[in-house]
């Protein structure tokens, strides 16, 4: 014990500059942590059962050129789906905002019931849904964010369509990966375009994970040498690929982590080696008292770890606590839902401090293993 | 009296190990600061070099993006012989309907698809835009089936070198040449014959209209009878408002850097705080020394914080240089109002570099105030008997 109050009391000897090495490593940590999570999110949608067993057919010329209405009667027939709708994005700006901040979806009713079946109805009923054509279904994060109840109307402005939308919110929904979304009757929009005869792209579940891959060949197979072929991927690899579509922001963020990296290494060994170099007498005259090297080293060793183990700690923490407890949505105005600081990623950033405290005592150490009991003693800095 | 420039200057080399610690520290803070604005100037900048101010777009109400904008054939043909557009030497009216259509293609670097912008371009269509200039192989031929790429997109998908080919469904489209286009938002672009890319792509109706008109009143009365005409629903804008508007991409990038440069910074202030505060307690003697010699309080104040800040722009010199070699360096990302890749470089410009030596300066003087204040305030005596 009395080693370890030596060490301590050595830590925080100096209490201002031991605050600062704390306060400068968890704000890099905490950084390093956000970083790793936007990274994250940006790169890998959130999961769920039910996503793994729906499957998105789009153009295969792109996602913006639509599909024929009429392929419905030939997906309709494929084996091993149990629902498809259609599923067209409408882009449209809610009230008065001049940005979409959330997604409308034109849908069948009926059939797109049998889709998300992990959604469930927290308000109105689905019935007046599939009834009403000029009414919509909305998602629970959405009503909430805008103060909505069921009854009232939601007005959009179309930015892809040329056609505006007044819709009554029949029913809300929860308990998906995203509820925040709008969806309403694709008659609804055919009616105002004049039925071009057009769907954005196919939404459409299988039967089980197994005949998922099967299904979607089959999908491709079946429009293969149209005017309008297909191309059908599960709904993760969908919103994979639109990941992928961001392009280097990924290497961006990776780079920006390596910086930040980099930089607490600079912080923490130049704070460390401050504090050895002011310390180098009483280290003489420990050495002079008989204890050795690897001793020495394991005082600057424990000292060190533990300011950036501390460091760490606040840092992660307070990362975590920050970005677990705020209301993001409000924050960010619908643009980030999910901000998950994963345990793994608290790891991640563990091991950095963990190294970095491991690092930073090296160069001191090496430099006391060097001096001279004689040279160290005559050191008044 | 305030102490000479010198004395701190020296001071800061004599301490080598805890500057250069804090210098690249700093630099690292300003250079990733730097580096991210220089990457929303980039696309800031390919929008801000597109259009001409004599020319008029004409898009549908409502919409975001050309991409997303519906332009049918009779509003072409209502606005096609409107008195206010300009006509050439052979008596046409100076007006483009063109097709702004989004494909997808394979990425070069073997990292899954993206959506790429084709426009399809009438002759009048590229006379109105002079600053895209063929530079490798030659125009496409309409009825043909040919393509003419941007050279900077080209770089980044495959298949989109000369007598590479894209496909799209079952179509397949040969390009034949590589553009030019200035460093504007035509550098995202692939251009090929505008009725040629409406039987291809199954579109009755045009995207968007582009115009010259024949003079400035010309011009805003033009727009002004668009604007009015309740049957149209289209919108008409000088195409360099409109293009000034596309800079949405650049806001979160933006605010990336604005968050990231605060908190990065933050931890620069305390770690040069750290050194500062050494320097100040093992100068202790040394400030004494100067309190007796006269120096007042404000003067060794002012000491310390020119200390800090000198300390602090070295790391912001160091930082912009770092940050220097990327200029001019292409990269993509998806646009948000398109949703297709654009194409941009970054931009470190002397006024962001400028931007960044302040940002660092102010870590600097941030970080050394306490200290500063804190070597004012020794008692003489004391800290003349200090070792």
């Amino acid at each position: 014990m009395i080693i370890a109050t030596f060490i301590a009391k050595n830590a925080l000897r100096n209490k201002r500059r031991a605050a600062l090495t704390i306060l400068s490593v968890a704000v890099s940590c905490a950084l390093l942590v956000t970083l790793l999570t936007l990274q994250r999110e940006m790169t890998i949608p959130p999961e769920s059962e039910a996503a793994s067993l729906r499957v998105i057919a789009r153009n295969k010329v792109s996602l913006a050129q639509p599909l024929p209405a009429k392929q419905l009667a030939v997906i309709d027939k494929i084996p091993g789906i149990v629902a498809v709708s259609p599923f067209s994005f409408f882009g449209g700006n809610f009230r008065e905002e001049t940005v979409t901040s959330f997604a409308q979806f034109a849908v069948d009713p009926a059939r797109f019931q049998n889709i998300i079946v992990e959604g469930k109805i927290a308000e109105g009923s689905y019935d007046n849904f599939i009834k009403d054509r000029n009414s919509c279904l909305v998602g629970a994060d959405t009503l909430k964010r805008y103060g909505l109840k069921v009854g009232d109307q939601m007005r959009f402005t179309g930015t892809f369509y040329p056609a505006n939308l007044d819709l009554r919110i029949a029913a809300v929904y929860q308990g998906t990966v995203d509820d925040r979304n709008v969806f309403f009757h694709h008659k609804l929009l055919d009616e105002l375009l004049g039925d071009p005869g057009t769907v954005g792209t196919w939404y459409l579940r299988v039967e089980s994970a197994d005949v998922a891959n099967d299904v979607i060949a089959r999908v491709n197979k079946a429009f293969e040498n149209t005017s309008a072929e297909v191309r059908a991927e599960t709904e993760r690899a969908f919103q994979m690929s639109f990941m992928s579509m961001l392009g280097n922001v990924k290497v961006l963020i990776g780079s920006i982590s390596t910086v930040v990296v980099f930089t607490l290494v600079l912080v923490t060994v130049s704070t460390m080696s401050m504090a050895i170099r002011e310390r180098f007498r009483e280290l003489a005259i420990l050495k002079a008292l008989g204890f050795r090297r690897r001793e020495l080293f394991s005082f600057i060793l424990a000292e060190s770890f533990g300011l950036a183990a501390l460091g760490a700690f606040v840092g992660i923490g307070g990362a975590w606590a920050f970005w677990t407890f705020l209301d993001l949505q409000t924050l960010t105005r619908g643009f980030l839902v999910y901000f998950e600081v994963t345990p793994r990623i608290m790891a991640t950033g563990a091991t950095v401090a963990a190294l970095l405290g491991l690092f930073s005592a090296i160069a001191p150490s090496i430099a006391v293993a060097r001096m001279s009991v004689v040279k160290g003693l005559k050191t008044l800095d | 009296m305030a102490l000479p420039l010198k004395y701190n200057f020296r001071n800061v080399i004599v301490r080598w190990r805890s500057t250069l610690a804090t210098v690249l520290g700093i630099a690292l803070v300003v250079a990733v600061f730097v580096l991210l604005r220089a990457l929303a100037r980039g696309i800031e900048a390919s929008s801000a070099n597109t259009g001409d101010a004599r020319n008029i777009l004409v898009v549908r109400k409502g919409s975001q993006a050309e991409s997303g904008s519906i332009v049918t054939r009779e509003h072409f043909r209502t606005i096609q012989y409107l008195d206010e557009i300009a006509r050439n030497e052979r008596g046409e009216p100076i007006i483009s309907a063109e097709l702004v259509l989004i494909v997808s293609a394979p990425r070069r670097n073997g990292t899954g698809e993206a959506n790429t912008l084709i426009r399809g371009v009438t002759p009048r269509g590229m006379e109105l835009r002079p600053q895209v200039k063929l530079v490798d192989g030659r125009w496409f031929v309409p009825g043909k089936r040919e393509v003419v790429v941007a050279r900077r997109l080209a770089a980044r998908f495959a298949g989109f070198e000369i007598g590479g080919v894209i496909k799209s469904g079952q179509d397949r489209l040969a390009v034949v040449g590589h553009f030019d286009a200035a460093g504007s938002a035509f550098d995202s672009e692939s251009w090929m014959d505008a009725d040629e890319a409406r039987s291809i792509f199954d579109r009755e109706n045009y995207s968007s209209i582009l115009l010259r008109p024949a003079d400035a009143t010309a011009a805003t009365n033009l727009i002004t009878r668009l604007e009015r005409d309740k049957r149209l629903a289209l919108r008409a804008e000088r195409e360099v408002d409109y293009y000034s508007k596309q800079t949405m991409t650049a806001v979160p990038i933006k605010i990336l850097a604005g968050l990231l440069g605060t908190a990065m910074s933050i931890g620069a202030v305390f770690a040069a705080m750290n050194t500062m505060y050494a320097s100040v307690a093992s100068r202790t003697r040394e400030v004494g020394t100067l309190r007796v010699l006269g120096y007042s309080r404000r003067a060794i104040v002012l000491c310390f914080l020119i200390e800090g800040a000198l300390l602090a722009a070295m790391g912001g010199v160091v930082g912009c240089l770092l940050a220097l070699p990327l200029n001019g360096y292409a990269t993509g990302t998806m646009d948000f109002q398109s949703f297709a890749e654009t194409v941009f470089q970054f931009r470190v410009t002397p006024d962001l570099m400028l931007m960044g030596l302040a940002f660092s300066v102010i870590i600097g003087v941030a970080g050394s105030l306490l200290p500063a204040l804190r070597a004012a305030r020794l008692p003489v005596i004391v800290a003349l008997k200090s070792i």
